[in-house]
């Protein structure tokens, strides 16, 4: 199975075989889960969620360096 | 399998570890709104009768804190300061100008170029300050100006607790007593001249002010300002994300020890005077030596950046 991330900011798109679960994605992007949503077709999903075939998903970074 | 919400046991959409809960998106409105209402008794920082300016600049945090306050039925305007920063900037505004209109909503709109001759950028390559270090003393001036001129009791800034547990870890690195005294989720209006400013969101971390937008349907600035790219505040936040994904609750119990436990023990670190700006009136600390002019910090910076900035001649024929 194959999904495609595109994580942002800053814009990069990024495809990544075999992951599950939420979860296994953020592992295997070495990403924290803590520091990004995950959004697909609008709506927010959890680390447990689960992902399928061909499944388009944003990992939007929620950190910002203003203040 | 799927989480479960910790309200409704529906089907969670947005997890929250420090709290060791998960929500569905209508019990996590709930549970943020109870967190703002929250802060908001706590320090009584805001009333129903007040005139509320809430500083916005298009991204996650202060927009939330807009519709939050509009929504639990607070009389709040928003103001925009336009700092200059290209499209930046022109996304920026157009971002707030469509969310004070889709809610009827009031937005007043400055422009530092316009009322101080210079930009970010400008003001970045000019003086000795980093432009994040300009960008924010040039905010604090403009905004508590704005609602001074404007007749508002408070203004409301979108600093979560990650900004703030961020800016405690600089100042605790540096043991800045004085800086740690002043940073409170209220600011009191000690003389005239200084507005009221509170910070409702201290008690919501960022990835739950995005999450809050994300389900309010609410289009903000994704993008990072272009100038803020390695800033120190970015690299600790990044250090204590680490640590909290190992210890969830580590930056919670950080600021809010803080704030409840040490807070009170640094008020006497701040103690300094404060007097009338000789050059435009604001509130600023007296100096150290009596016989030095009385001028604010944003004062002396612009005086510093009308120096560098090259000057056009302009002749007549």
């Amino acid at each position: 199975m194959l999904v495609t991330a595109r994580l942002r900011p800053p814009d990069r798109m990024v495809e990544v075989a075999d992951v599950r679960r939420v979860a296994d994605l953020l592992a295997r992007l070495e990403v924290l889960p803590g520091a990004v949503l995950v959004i697909r077709d609008g709506a927010l999903l959890t680390s447990q969620d689960e992902l399928r075939d061909g499944d388009q998903v944003e990992v939007r970074f929620a950190i910002s360096g203003g203040g | 399998m799927a989480m479960r919400c910790k309200r409704c046991r529906g089907q969670a959409v947005m997890e929250v570890r420090r709290h060791n809960a998960a929500f569905c998106r209508d019990c996590y409105l709930h549970y943020v709104g109870q967190q703002v209402t929250r802060a908001i008794a706590k320090y009584r920082m805001l009333g129903h009768t007040d005139r509320v300016l809430v500083a916005v600049s298009g991204g996650k945090d202060s927009l939330a804190l807009w519709d939050l306050l509009l929504e639990l039925g607070y009389q709040a305007d928003g103001l925009y300061l336009s700092l200059g920063i290209g499209a930046y900037s022109e996304r920026s505004k157009a971002v707030c100008e469509e969310f004070a209109a889709a809610r009827g909503a009031r937005l007043l709109v400055h422009d530092l170029a316009a009322e101080h001759g210079y930009t970010i950028p400008e003001a970045a390559g000019g003086t000795g300050r980093s432009s994040c270090g300009v960008c924010g003393l040039s905010k604090r001036y403009v905004f508590n100006k704005a609602a001074l001129d404007g007749g508002y009791d408070v203004v409301c800034t979108g600093h979560n607790l990650d900004d703030e547990a961020a800016v405690l870890f600089a100042n605790t690195l540096r043991w800045e007593t004085g800086a740690m005294a002043r940073q409170f989720p209220v600011l009191e209006a000690t003389r005239p001249g200084l507005v009221k400013k509170v910070k409702p969101l201290y008690r919501v971390a960022e990835r739950e002010t995005a999450a809050y937008c994300v389900l309010k349907g609410i289009d903000y600035v994704v993008e990072e300002c272009p100038l803020v790219a390695g800033n120190t505040q970015m690299r600790h936040k990044e250090t204590l994300n680490q640590m909290e994904e190992a210890a969830p609750g580590t930056k919670h119990s950080f600021l809010f020890g803080y704030l409840e436990r040490a807070a009170g023990l640094l008020k006497v670190a701040d103690d300094a005077d404060l007097t009338e700006c000789q050059r435009c009136g604001m509130t600023t600390q007296v100096p150290e030596d009596p016989a030095a002019e009385a001028v604010c910090a944003f004062c002396r910076s612009k005086a510093r950046l009308v120096k560098t900035l090259p000057v056009v001649e302009v002749t007549s024929r």
